[in-house]
């Protein structure tokens, strides 16, 4: 597999500045007011829990649901790593709010031509050489950006030789693995945190997808030969009849 | 005194209907969804999937049910039916594609999945098998409205060749009905982790397919019910008793399936708790299938097309609740919001469901579905006893 790109955030560095935030929109052109939540308008946002600042933003799934789920190929995962929104080609089914794991993507429900709304990891500026807008805007290096295998083992590093971080980085395993990654000194769920599965998630509808070409041929098979014989009874029993009532007619001149 | 027509209770209902379902197209419309909707965020699909599309999709099942049976296995007692059957389907696809047109974000691009394809979504696949599903029953439902044309070579025609491949439609017909009743469950596999244990399975695709004959089934049967009873047709009082005695046993093959996924599954300590789940859960199996089963038991109830109807009305409602509460109730509690649909989401479901109900009023009064009743009073008791 090609190297991807993959943004570590460190919690413990984080300061609640929200210059992260304040990048996404300026590069964005969003209005610049803070945003509790995720929003259309606010791709990153800083949560407060206690005294831990928590930034959201997509998680870019090795192998992303909701790329799975969206049946014209809208949302797609970059040989990069980043994953894209196509918007010429989504049709507003909301599936991919429905399958992401991390419930993420945000709609634009009060627009008359709404669409789709999430991070993309700056996947431009990363192909020119340069780093997601966040990442650079960050001041303390509580985000950081890198080849994933790095970012990675930068993070086992981390929480190996510090006893402070909680034993698990958040993104290794979850839903098959992200290519963004967090790493604190509070247990995850508390710091609203969610535990989806550890399977790569489109793994959960191959198998039944999978099973579509056997339900063709053997249900086609199947329907054709009891098709044949009800028709081929039916057959017989016509014969039948004819020459019974041949052989009343005949009974009947004799 | 004739121009206007009388006023009656029904026409009443259906114009208040009306107005409210122009009232919400516009809000959906030229408003958008915030303002048409109680959609949000985390609760992204409401209404006009869970009930537009789920149901309206399982709920039409009856048309592929009652073909394979006439055509393919040679089930020729149920032929007087099949066109009604046939109809029903052909109407509830058609209100699917309607109510698409609402639920959609951007409507107007319905037609991408058929150049843009993504062969690991469900849903992809759900769509192609609607589309041509759609299609072959428009095959299937033609000959009623073609008969009605009135150059007999054009008429002829078509019928013939209609005929000749009717097999292959019906058989097509089958297998897509068999894919995508199926993969409307597959598309909540994805939902692992947020579906309340009490739906999620590995096996919502084999469930969903399993409910939605009978559920189909039960359609035909009161469409049937209310055309003889309100529209003055014609239908053999036996063909009610044997659909219920096909409906029976495949609740009974539903609720066994469903009882061992439920315990294999660990769902079990969920079951009894006090939360509204559990409560929605109970629900949904009493009314699909513990309290029809327990009434289809009876002969009397098999035998009384009335008793049948609203036996199956039963079904229906507690199909309707299953697929609401694997949309809706089950996704709740890892939404956060508490979703009750905004009153236009109403209006234009019902809309559109009136919509078709008037269609089906109109074609089985003015083409040849079911046998017009000649004589009245002398229904269903005369043509068993002519035939017994």
């Amino acid at each position: 597999m090609p190297r991807t790109r993959a943004i570590l955030v460190d919690i413990t560095q984080c300061i609640g500045c929200r210059s992260c935030e304040q990048a996404c929109k300026e590069i964005h052109g969003f209005p610049k007011d803070t945003e509790a939540k995720l929003s259309p308008t606010a791709l990153t946002v800083i949560e407060e829990h206690g005294d831990k600042y928590v930034r959201r933003m997509c998680m870019h799934c090795q192998d992303p649901a909701c790329a799975s789920a969206c049946l014209v190929g809208a949302l797609k995962k970059t040989a990069l790593g980043p994953v894209t929104y196509d918007k010429s080609k989504c049709i507003g089914c909301r599936y991919c709010l429905v399958a992401c794991p991390f419930n993420v993507p945000r709609y634009e429900w009060a627009k008359l031509v709404p669409f789709v709304k999430k991070c993309d990891m700056c996947a431009e500026r990363q192909i020119a050489g340069k780093p997601p807008a966040c990442v650079e805007a960050c001041p303390t290096g509580a985000s950081t950006v890198g080849w994933r295998d790095e970012i990675l083992e930068e993070a086992e590093r981390r929480i190996l030789n510090d006893r402070k971080y909680v034993k698990h980085i958040y993104g290794s395993e979850e839903a098959g693995g992200t290519s963004v990654f967090f790493i604190s000194d509070v247990p995850f769920d508390r710091l609203g945190f969610g535990a989806p599965p550890t399977e790569r998630m489109p793994e959960l509808s191959q198998a039944a997808l999978g099973d579509v070409p056997t339900v063709v041929l053997v249900g086609g098979a199947l329907l054709s030969g009891i098709y044949w014989i009800t028709q081929r009874r039916e057959q017989v029993l016509r014969a039948e009849a004819s020459v019974e009532s041949a052989s009343s007619k005949e009974g009947g001149r004799s | 005194m004739n121009r206007f027509p009388k006023i009656t209770l029904w026409r009443v209902i259906v114009a208040i209907i009306f107005a409210a379902g122009i009232y919400a197209t516009y809000a959906r419309f030229a408003l958008g969804f915030s303002q048409a909707t109680h959609l949000t965020d985390p609760q992204p699909w409401g209404l006009w999937v869970g009930l537009g599309t789920l149901c309206g999709v399982g709920l039409s099942a009856g048309g592929f049910g009652i073909a394979a049976a006439v055509y393919l296995l040679g089930f020729e007692r149920y032929r007087p039916v099949v066109r009604t059957a046939v109809l029903v389907s052909f109407l509830g696809y058609m209100s699917v594609i309607a109510g698409m047109m609402y639920e959609l974000g951007l409507p107007w691009r319905i037609w991408h999945p058929i150049f843009m394809w993504n062969r690991h979504s469900m849903l992809f696949e759900v769509s192609w098998c609607v589309m041509l599903y759609s299609t072959v029953l428009t095959f299937e439902f033609s000959p009623s409205l073609v008969e009605k044309i009135p150059w007999a070579s054009i008429r002829t025609w078509y019928l013939h060749w209609q005929h000749r491949i009717l097999i292959g439609l019906v058989l097509i017909g089958c297998v897509l009905s068999s894919l995508h009743q199926s993969f409307l469950g597959g598309l909540y596999l994805l939902t692992k982790g947020k579906l309340d244990p009490l739906w999620y399975t590995p096996h919502l695709t084999t469930l969903f397919y399993l409910s939605a004959i009978p559920a189909g089934l039960a359609v035909t049967v009161m469409a049937l019910y209310l055309c003889v009873r309100s529209l003055n047709m014609q239908v053999n009082a036996q063909i009610f008793g044997e659909l219920a005695s096909v409906i029976a046993p495949m609740l009974g093959l539903y609720g066994i399936f469903r009882a061992v996924d439920l315990s294999t599954n660990g769902a079990g300590p969920y079951l009894l708790r006090w939360r509204e789940e559990s409560l929605s859960f109970w629900a949904e199996i009493g009314l699909f299938v513990i309290a029809p089963l327990a009434l289809l038991a009876f002969d009397k109830v098999r035998n009384t097309p009335q008793y049948l109807y609203w036996t199956c009305s039963l079904i229906v409602m507690g199909f309707m609740a299953n697929r609401l509460n694997v949309s809706i109730t089950g996704l709740q509690a890892c939404s956060g919001v508490y979703y009750v649909p905004k009153w236009t989401e109403f209006a234009a479901t019902l809309m559109v469901l009136t919509a078709a109900v008037m269609a089906f009023r109109f074609a089985v009064l003015y083409l040849d579905i079911l046998p017009k009743r000649t004589a009245p009073r002398r229904w269903m008791v005369a043509s068993t006893t002519a035939e017994a």
